[in-house]
């Protein structure tokens, strides 16, 4: 135990040398190995999101008579979505818009990076309050940085109501 | 704090090995006999006041002062950071429906929550401010030459590390300043080409902000975090030590000092100021919450904490279609610019003037960073000023 004495080990002959670098190779394969086992679970486990496959669902959200013709309306829904480990029902917010008698939905989030984009109805445009992009009633890019119009979802008008679908 | 022990005060037993400070041991039953004094029994087997001494003797160049107290002020800093963090994890359920009511909780009723809250939200911002000014210093002062490159390596990586914690955590209160700030910061990653998508998905457990975004930050925030910013801090101090305190750009005049009492001393004085300044925040802007996140809302403007305030702005001024400009070529140049910057500096010399373009540069990202900053603090609206005592009326 005293570190004092302890004795050198003494030199390997060539046999021992070789056996030295054999052993040394098997040990660094096991080691490798043993990391593999924890690491691919361990990287599945984390990336298990990734294999989550949305799928189409159609909702009713308005009468087609509280729509006029030139109107541009925020509208809330709620969708049962399943969020990680619990159903929760998740609130959407969309804008409904009627121009030249066909209704278009779009989805407020900036097609920059994400922030809720405002309709302002006397100016007829989206504001998006984050870095200043600008969108017409027909989502088109006015100014600023967004690099494309607005997102729209499918939209269809069935038995007097209007339903909007949604990839969940 | 630190007690130095009687025989280091002279000079000659302080060379000596510690070892040979204890009766030489021939067997355990001398030593039994001979009832050492416990701390000589522990100075056997733990070679603790050889550990400490080495500390207090370690020699300081002259010219060495005030502007190289900022890495134990950090370090003194982390450690409120840690201590508070653990303590709120006690408090603190990450989900979606107990997040906020569990934050509200620590900040108005738990004893000394508003504090202890306070504590770990104005320490992040300490934190930056000093490990900003200790980076300025060892990049001004050319300290990251050799032998020190790695040192410098190893600090850039802890900055990033810094900036993850800080990112992660903003998110924890579930309120709306978080969520929003949350969903914009995470879309940047959507804005890389090709693996955009998937990474988004991976950073939020998700397709969008919900509770799978909560857990992985919270285990990032509380796990991964603190795991990788120990290591590397225990490789950057073993490497500080291990090179020793670069002197002044121009060597001075005189022997180095040990670091007892002079340097500990200054140590001291800053860490009394800088965790003075932390208790003093957090006292007199009392942390607030905002509304509860509504991932439903169209009229909250999404801010991000105020050190990512300078890349908040360079997005704003990008035409369409640059923001990947923004979003990861600038910030990833000067990331890489700063991890290889030893080895992109080739002057010999550490002194400024001798390093013409890599001051200047350096200078020039130091300016646009800081003038970005202050743009982005200007223009925030009062409201939803960081920590703003105002905050306090939406807690009501
Ligand atoms: C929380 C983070 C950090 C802690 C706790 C820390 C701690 C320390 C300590 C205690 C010292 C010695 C005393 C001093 O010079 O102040 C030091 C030196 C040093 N640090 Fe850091 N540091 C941190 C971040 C950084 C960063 C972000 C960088 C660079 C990007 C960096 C680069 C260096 C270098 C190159 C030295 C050697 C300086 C010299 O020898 O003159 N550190 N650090
Ligand atoms: S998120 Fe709308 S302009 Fe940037």
């Amino acid at each position: 135990m005293d570190h004092e004495t302890q004795q050198p080990t003494p030199p390997l002959d060539a046999e021992a040398m070789a056996r030295r670098k054999f052993l040394g190779r098997v040990v660094t394969v096991l080691n490798i190995a043993v990391v593999g086992v924890l690491a691919v679970p361990a990287v599945q486990f984390a990336a298990a999101p990734l294999k989550h496959r949305l799928k189409e669902e159609w909702l009713d959200v308005l009468g087609d008579d509280e729509l006029a013709e030139g109107e541009t309306r925020e509208v809330a829904y709620t969708v049962a979505v399943q969020d990680g480990y619990q159903k929760v029902d998740r609130k959407y917010v969309v804008y409904l818009s009627r121009q030249d008698g066909e209704v278009k939905c779009f989805d407020p989030a900036c097609t920059h990076l994400g922030c809720r984009v405002k309709y302002q109805s006397d100016q007829h445009r989206y504001f998006c309050p984050c870095h200043g992009g600008v969108f017409d009633e027909s989502g088109k890019v006015v100014s600023g940085p967004p690099p494309k119009g607005l997102i729209q979802h499918p939209v269809k008008v069935e038995g007097g109501r209007i339903y909007v679908s949604r990839m969940v | 704090m630190i007690q130095e022990p009687p025989e280091s005060r002279s000079p000659e037993t302080r060379e000596r090995p510690i070892i040979t400070m204890v009766p030489d041991v021939e067997s355990a039953d001398q030593l039994a006999r001979e009832r050492p004094a416990l701390r000589d029994w522990m100075e056997l087997r733990l070679g603790w006041w050889g550990f400490v001494r080495k500390n207090l003797d370690e020699p300081m160049p002259p010219g060495v002062g005030w502007w190289q107290t900022l890495g134990n002020l950090l370090l003194t800093m982390l450690v409120f950071q840690f201590t508070t963090g653990v303590l709120m994890a006690m408090y603190y359920s990450p989900s979606p429906q107990s997040a906020y009511p569990s934050v509200k909780h620590i900040t108005d009723t738990v004893t000394a929550g508003s504090l202890i809250r306070g504590l770990h939200v104005w320490g992040s911002t300490c934190i930056v401010v000093a490990m900003t000014l200790h980076t300025l210093r060892v990049f001004f002062w050319g300290s990251y030459k050799k032998p020190r490159e790695l040192t410098w390596v190893v600090g850039v990586l802890i900055f990033q590390v810094m900036l993850a914690f800080s990112f992660t955590g903003y998110l924890l209160p579930w309120d709306q300043k978080a969520f929003w700030a949350t969903v914009v910061g995470t879309r940047i990653a959507a804005t890389i080409p090709f693996v955009g998508q998937d990474l988004l998905v991976l950073i939020r457990g998700g397709d969008e902000v919900g509770a799978l975004t909560l857990t992985r930050f919270y285990a990032i925030h509380v796990m991964i975090l603190p795991a990788a910013l120990m290591a590397l801090i225990g490789i950057h101090l073993y490497l500080v030590r291990r090179h020793h305190i670069a002197g002044p750009v121009i060597p001075q005049k005189g022997a180095p000092q040990p670091f007892f009492p002079n340097q500990l001393f200054r140590d001291v004085i800053v860490v009394i100021i800088g965790i003075g300044a932390m208790f003093a925040l957090a006292l007199l802007f009392p942390p607030g919450l905002e509304a509860p996140a509504d991932p439903a809302g169209t009229d909250f403007t999404p801010r991000p904490e105020w050190y990512f305030l300078g890349l908040y702005e360079l997005l704003k001024i990008m035409p369409a279609g640059w923001e990947l400009v923004a979003t990861t070529i600038v910030p990833g140049i000067v990331t890489i610019g700063m991890l290889f910057l030893p080895w992109l500096d080739r002057s010999r010399s550490r002194h400024p003037a001798k390093r013409g373009w890599t001051i200047l540069l350096g200078t020039f990202v130091i300016l646009m960073i800081g003038l970005m900053t202050l743009k982005g603090i200007l223009e925030t609206p009062p409201h939803s000023a960081h920590s703003a005592p105002a905050e306090q009326h939406a807690r009501h």
